[in-house]
């Protein structure tokens, strides 16, 4: 049986100013009629260039050095602009990471999908209509006619991602590539989309390539996996084997690196006797009244951004929030630092807080944050001395000792050499970049450190290192830390108690000890912590 | 930078822009050295004379010659051009971005100020800021730097909006940096492409704006050989010999002409997208 996809010995390079730059060498992998392959590797490895390769849209710099792609037999490389144009969407299909850019915002969602369903299956208006709703109802969308009439920004995040796996899925297409579907949306909806996945792929039998940087999801719907790193498949095989008993040493690297919540990672105890942070009934609510609309006597409309949390933190204590986005978890983070105004009590190492005004000098040097960005959180146009000696002057004792000693001994804290001081953020990679951001926040002996999902936007093997980081330095210098991550796998390795927070308010507060002996009490927190894909080696799906 | 450069040369208005500026630059710097005949010197025998002979560009009514007033007047008009600009284009800077980062009610006076402001056309503002404060090049200077901050200050905001929301700036807030710290050394260096862009463009209109408060006797005064000057005392010569008037009005073209090609050289060349 020939497989729907074959590629076979494909090299691709990327002309640069520098030269030219391998993207992929001497790929070869094969997806037949009913299977799924999974592509794993970390940003930077290649897997998205492999997609493009063969969607035959790469850039313009791309110079393809030799190799065949092959659809059932059809060799995509030889075939003229034209009639790619006609084999894309019918015969091979796409589904995109993050569906509010992958979407038209001009066009309805109904007009997106009947417009595929005309140009390649030659349907009527009239036919395309009703054909497009009985896919939206297909891929589980409510009120399919509704949602045809509506764009992109009426609908959410796991809608839209619904319609692109129906647009995808609308041709009947021989293989669809899909690029990491799942990693722009939340837990809980992307836990559902995988379903879906599921569900059409075995009902379809297609072919698909399934491109992701997460172990845990391709083991759940992968027969066979490839491991690509830097451009080369360094391992390839059935599922269970290649991450059963991996042969190679950078495929052990990665399964390492994903967090498994039975490893505790810190060994610290919190201190008993009065909290470094208390809360009472602490609201955010988002929106100004403006001068106009409150000269009409109208209210405005306010968002709560997080409702009535109650809280303390030890000290030492590591404290993990946990939610999906728009829990109001970042929100919290931004009350303590003072960059949301707040209503209810705060306490801090024995003051009392009442908003932003209030928090002092020691207030500021006492309480840090790491954000979830590196690249937003460092100012471009400083260099990382400038970027470090600034809290140091700030707050330091810099005046007596020399400032380069300082910002040293901090790149050397978070495992730097000194001499990244003369770089700028654009010259580091992500996870160097984080490093220097908790530098940043280490660098005035802070009491509370709070930690904005600052692990999300890294690979999986530099997440790990981060924590590992985070760890160490918690060890070392004692800070009490308010951890927040939608990874509820990741602060079970790390923290000491778990805050779960839902719409904005606080739902649950459980030791990790008493998850672990006795599981979660609110419904809430156990479906959490059911959405989060798992490693699972044993049970992998069988080869089709 | 060099970069920049690079890309800017790239573009055919990138070269011509920088190779016009770059020769008007070094004009204004060395034009009196490079002068044929002291500027100022009278010689009531040869007056309008047309080009040629010993007075390339010719004389104007009291004889002396246009091209050496030409070249020392550069000086004045290019140089005050762009000093008006600077000036008012940092100035601008600061407010708009001083307006984004605080927001809330300020942000709102300052914008409303500003639209204010920007109701009155340029050139009025500034002939109203120079009949208050007085005719002279300083006043002029002032004028057109003041007549230029509202705009600046309403592009720069745009931009600092966008900063304002960046985390770097969070950190420095939740770090207790204060509100001049965080405008000056956070916000305004990633704000500055598009100032720069703005200000290239503007440094024409100043040129032009300061000829012409000159050709209304408000800006420099006679006998200093500032182009729009040359061009006012020209205007009632031109019967008498047109070239008086032709010379220091192509060189406010050229010069105008250069400075915007630059300008939208640097647009290009500072948009990584394009």
């Amino acid at each position: 049986m020939t497989p729907v996809l074959e590629v076979s010995g494909y090299t691709l390079d990327y002309a640069t100013r520098q030269g030219a730059m391998r993207a992929l060498e001497d790929v070869s992998l094969s997806v037949g009629r009913g299977e799924v392959v999974g592509v794993v590797g970390e940003s930077g490895s290649g897997k998205t260039s492999l997609a493009w390769a063969v969607m035959r849209h790469l850039p313009g710099n791309a110079i393809e050095r030799a190799g065949a792609l092959r659809l059932s037999g059809t060799d995509l490389r030889a075939l003229p602009p034209r009639e790619l144009a006609r084999l894309r969407g019918r015969r091979i299909a796409m589904v995109f990471q993050d569906p509010s850019t992958s979407l038209n915002p001009t066009l309805t969602l109904g007009r997106q999908i009947t417009e595929v369903l005309e140009r390649h299956r030659g349907l009527s208006a009239g036919e395309a209509e009703a054909e497009a709703a009985s896919m939206f109802a297909h891929v589980g969308l409510q009120d399919p006619r509704g949602l045809m009439r509506r764009y992109p920004h009426e609908a959410s995040g796991g809608e839209k991602q619904r319609v692109v796996i129906a647009i995808a899925f609308a041709c009947r297409p021989d293989c669809i590539i899909f690029d990491e579907p799942t990693t722009a949306l939340d837990v809980m909806t992307a836990r559902q989309i995988l379903e879906l996945f599921r569900t059409l792929q075995a009902e379809t039998g297609v072919a698909s390539l399934y491109i992701s940087h997460d172990l845990a999801i391709v083991s759940g719907i992968a027969a066979r996996v490839a491991v690509i790193h830097r451009g080369r498949i360094v391992e390839q095989g059935p599922t269970r084997k290649v991450l059963g008993a991996p042969a190679e040493d950078y495929t052990r690297d990665l399964l390492r690196a994903v967090p498994r919540p039975e490893e505790r990672l810190t060994h610290t105890m919190p201190e008993a006797g009065a909290p470094l942070v208390s809360a009472r009934d602490l609201t955010v609510r988002y929106g100004r009244a403006s001068l106009f609309s409150g000269l009409l006597g109208r209210r405005s409309t306010e968002v709560v951004g997080a409702a009535e949390v109650t809280l303390a933190v030890q000290p030492g204590e590591i404290l993990g929030i946990v939610g999906e986005s728009g829990s109001g978890k970042s929100t919290l983070a931004r009350a303590l630092t003072g960059l949301a105004s707040f209503d209810g009590r705060l306490n801090f190492a024995g003051r009392s807080v009442t908003g932003a005004s209030d928090m002092g000098r020691d207030y500021r040097r006492d309480v840090q944050i790491v954000f979830q960005h590196p690249d937003a959180s460092l100012n471009p146009r400083q260099r990382v001395r400038e970027i470090l000696s600034r809290p140091l002057r700030l707050y330091g004792d810099a005046k007596r000792r020399n400032a380069e000693a300082a910002v040293a001994a901090l790149l050397e804290a978070v495992s730097l050499p000194p001499d990244f001081a003369d770089r700028f953020p654009h010259q580091l990679s992500g996870g160097e970049k984080q490093r220097v951001a908790i530098a940043r926040a280490f660098a005035p002996r802070p009491k509370l450190v709070i930690c904005d999902e600052v692990t999300s936007s890294l690979d999986v093997s530099v997440q790990a290192a981060v924590i590992r980081l985070l760890a160490r330095l918690q060890r070392e210098t004692g800070a009490a830390f308010l951890f927040i991550t939608h990874d509820i796998n990741l602060v079970r390795q790390i923290a000491h108690r778990i805050a779960v927070m839902h719409r904005g308010r606080l739902v649950e507060t459980i030791t990790v000890e008493a998850l672990h002996a006795r599981g979660p009490a609110h419904d809430y927190t156990a479906r959490l912590m059911a959405a989060v894909p798992r490693l699972t080696i044993g049970d992998s799906p069988h080869v089709a | 930078m060099p970069d920049i450069v690079r890309r800017l040369l790239r573009t055919p208005q990138g070269v011509i822009g920088l190779a016009l500026v770059l020769l008007v630059l070094t004009l204004a710097i060395l034009g009196p050295l490079a002068a044929p005949h002291d500027p100022d010197a009278l010689s009531p025998l040869r007056r309008y004379r047309p080009p040629g002979g010993d007075f390339l560009f010719g004389t104007d009514q009291l004889g002396r010659d246009i091209l050496s007033r030409l070249l020392v007047g550069a000086r004045a008009t290019v140089l005050l051009a762009l000093l008006a600009t600077f000036l008012g284009t940092m100035a601008g800077a600061v407010i708009g971005t001083a307006s984004a980062f605080l927001g809330g009610r300020v942000d709102e006076a300052v914008m409303r100020t500003v639209d204010a402001l920007m109701a009155m056309p340029s050139l009025l503002l500034a002939l109203l800021i120079v009949s208050v404060l007085g005719r002279g090049s300083e006043n002029a200077v002032l004028a057109i730097a003041i007549a230029f901050t509202p705009g600046m200050a309403r592009i720069t905001r745009s931009v600092a909006l966008a900063v304002r929301r960046q985390d770097y700036v969070n950190a420095a807030i939740a770090r207790g940096e204060g509100s001049f710290y965080i405008v000056t050394r956070e916000m305004l260096p990633n704000v500055v492409a598009p100032i720069v862009v703005e200000m290239s463009i503007r440094v024409a209109f100043a040129i032009m704006l300061f000829a012409t408060l000159s050709f209304l006797g408000l800006g420099a005064q006679p006998p200093a050989s500032e182009w729009g000057l040359m061009v006012s005392e020209a205007r009632r010569f031109m019967h008498l010999s047109p070239w008086m008037i032709v010379w220091p009005a192509a060189a406010i073209a050229f010069v105008a002409i250069g400075f915007n090609l630059l300008g939208d050289g640097l647009r290009d060349a500072l948009n990584p997208r394009t």
